[in-house]
């Protein structure tokens, strides 16, 4: 019995030792909010934020919020990401659809060739891309943000293919025999039936879309629609001292998805553990 | 086609042939356009970029294997390859060991492991820019936490991401800490796909909570740990918002890796053909770990169920 306490007490207090050293930076960004320039750069650090609980006390969020856009580029990430993912969604839903219930021509050197790009780093095509979208006359508009992330989509349409390949035959033919085309099928049978893979490929993709840096940072050059992430790399390179001001962006730019992972936390641990791609 | 004509081709078993071959392809369509225009195109038209010189600005030239020859012959790209593999060295096996112990320790019975599991998990869903802020205010060299932390102890801390011979080390540092959470998650699905009557059996047979691990647990999970093995690797060499947020590849090129050096030749020289050559070096590499994965998986792992 005795052994057994001792273990549990370990164990806790390996846990409660990662835990902190995970939760930490968090904190960090959220107590520095509350700082003041003077403050933030005191030698040791001080853990009690001057303006904590203080007349002013979200002075920085109020700074950053209007005085920095920062209100301007929380709309455009939700905007972008919500756009992509909704694509993703379509995109993906579609040809899973395809590859898992009908034959044709191709079908396995399409599918390999899909799977065999998930692997390949944005940075192999990103120039190419750059060059198209330059072409296209989409600088410096929300286009080349969301079309590529809508339509590319190996690790969905894989995911998607799987679970439909496990809807039981009868239902298929049930529908069909009721009369439906292969559109009505996909409509009214597969896509109802497939909700929980769709908000996993959902989640997944408005978090990678709202992570994303490296489109925003070459396609995006107007001020006004610059995402999250962008923002605070200009903020770095502009004001980088003002050190509170910008852990008030980064607690910004986190929050969000935090709260919307926390709700959906079960969607994308699904869709990692199923397949290991984040997509 | 009136309805039910093919009825009579065998409906019980194949199936009704519900569509039409056309059908399928319109489902693909916008995948197909997906895949063709953003990345096979650019994959095919890299290749063709990597014989050139090109600013944008000018008509590209044809410059043959010139790209490539100064390539191989620049001790920086040398460098850049070796960084690469450095902080895949470092971030790999840091990254698979703090997983699968973080795995091991959220995978038992007790209260608040969902709260664990999703602290563990939430650095990985957290933008790297933001990560590289705040690690970047915590590593500062004198007002940063850490190293006021080591002044207690008397140590003084270097310019963690000032200093050639660290930058790089932090860089891995601070994505191990990132995505330790996302391995914890794969390594817990495999820890789970254990059956729990090999344990017992285990504990009958009167072994230690510790054989138990090395001989029972380490060799089950041996398709998962080769699985997150390839994982682990191909994400080393996606660091890109890392590096770009703490050190812009500095100081000088320490730690400039691949795919940072492709962004820089490409966007920030405008040296778009060269960059198309660094990035077929990396292809090739990422290439290459993908075809080792494929023919030596089912060599390696023993204990496929």
């Amino acid at each position: 019995m005795n052994y057994k306490i001792t273990r549990e007490i370990i164990i806790y207090s390996i846990l409660i030792i990662f835990a902190i050293i995970m939760i930490f930076p968090f904190l960090w960004m959220f107590i520095n909010s509350f700082n003041t320039e003077q403050n933030i750069f005191k030698i040791p650090p001080s853990f009690i934020p001057d303006k904590l609980f203080k007349p002013g006390m979200f002075d920085n969020y109020e700074t950053v919020l209007s005085q920095y856009h920062f209100l301007r580029y929380t709309f455009n990430s939700i905007f972008v990401s919500f756009s992509a993912a909704f694509g993703q969604i379509i995109t993906c839903s579609l040809a899973g659809f395809a590859f898992a219930r009908m034959n044709f021509k191709g079908k396995n050197i399409l599918f390999g060739l899909l799977l065999s790009t998930m692997m390949i780093p944005i940075q192999v095509t990103i120039i190419p891309e750059f060059l198209l979208m330059m072409k296209l006359g989409w600088l410096d508009t929300y286009l080349p943000l969301i079309v590529p992330s809508f339509l590319v989509g190996s690790f969905g349409t894989f995911l998607l293919k799987e679970f439909y390949e496990n809807v039981p035959k009868d239902l298929e033919d049930a529908a069909v025999i009721d009369g439906a085309g292969p559109f009505k099928l996909y409509w009214s049978v597969f896509l109802p039936l497939g909700k929980t893979p769709l908000a996993t490929l959902f989640i997944i993709a408005f978090m990678n879309n709202w992570n994303a840096l490296l489109r925003p940072i070459l396609y995006i050059s107007s001020d006004n629609l610059m995402t999250l992430p962008m923002a605070l790399t200009q903020f770095q390179s502009q004001y980088g001292a003002r050190w509170n001001l910008l852990l008030t962006g980064s607690f910004l730019a986190v929050i969000p998805l935090f709260i919307v992972y926390l709700f959906m936390q079960r969607y994308m641990v699904e869709g990692i553990t199923h397949t290991g791609l984040k997509g | 086609m009136p309805p039910f004509s093919n009825l009579r081709g065998g409906f019980l078993k194949k199936g009704l042939k519900w569509y039409r071959p056309w059908h399928a392809w319109v489902f693909i369509l916008p995948a197909l356009l997906g895949l063709f225009v953003f990345r096979l195109g650019p994959i095919i038209f890299a290749f063709f970029m990597s014989f050139t010189h090109w600013d944008i600005f000018s008509p590209p030239d044809w410059v043959g294997f010139s790209n490539y020859a100064e390539m191989f012959s620049d001790p920086t790209f040398w460098t850049m390859l070796k960084n690469t593999f450095i902080f895949s060295g470092i971030y790999v096996p840091s990254v698979m060991v703090i997983g699968l112990v973080l795995a091991v320790l959220v995978n038992q019975k007790f209260r608040g492991v969902n709260t664990f599991r999703a602290i563990f998990f939430s650095p990985v869903v957290t933008s790297a820019v933001a990560i590289g802020l705040v690690w970047g205010w915590l590593l500062s060299p004198k007002y940063g936490l850490l190293n006021n932390f080591l002044q207690l102890f008397n140590v003084a801390g270097p310019s963690w991401l000032g200093d050639p011979k660290w930058a790089l080390m932090s860089i891995a540092f601070v994505m191990t800490w990132k995505m330790a959470g996302y391995y914890m998650i794969l390594f817990l699905a495999g820890l789970q796909d254990i059956p729990v009557v090999l344990y017992e059996a285990s504990r009958i047979d009167g072994a230690t909570p510790k054989q138990t691990f090395w001989h029972v647990t380490l060799p089950l999970l041996s398709p998962t740990t080769f699985f997150v093995l390839i994982i682990a690797i191909i994400d080393s060499f996606r660091n890109f918002q890392i590096i770009y947020t703490m050190t812009r590849g500095g100081p000088g090129v320490s730690s400039t890796t691949l795919v940072y050096s492709i962004y820089q030749n490409a966007f920030v020289f405008y040296r778009m053909g060269y960059a198309s050559a660094i990035a077929y070096v990396l292809l090739a590499i990422v290439g290459g770990i993908t075809l080792a994965n494929f023919y030596l998986k089912k060599r390696w792992v023993k204990y496929q169920s």
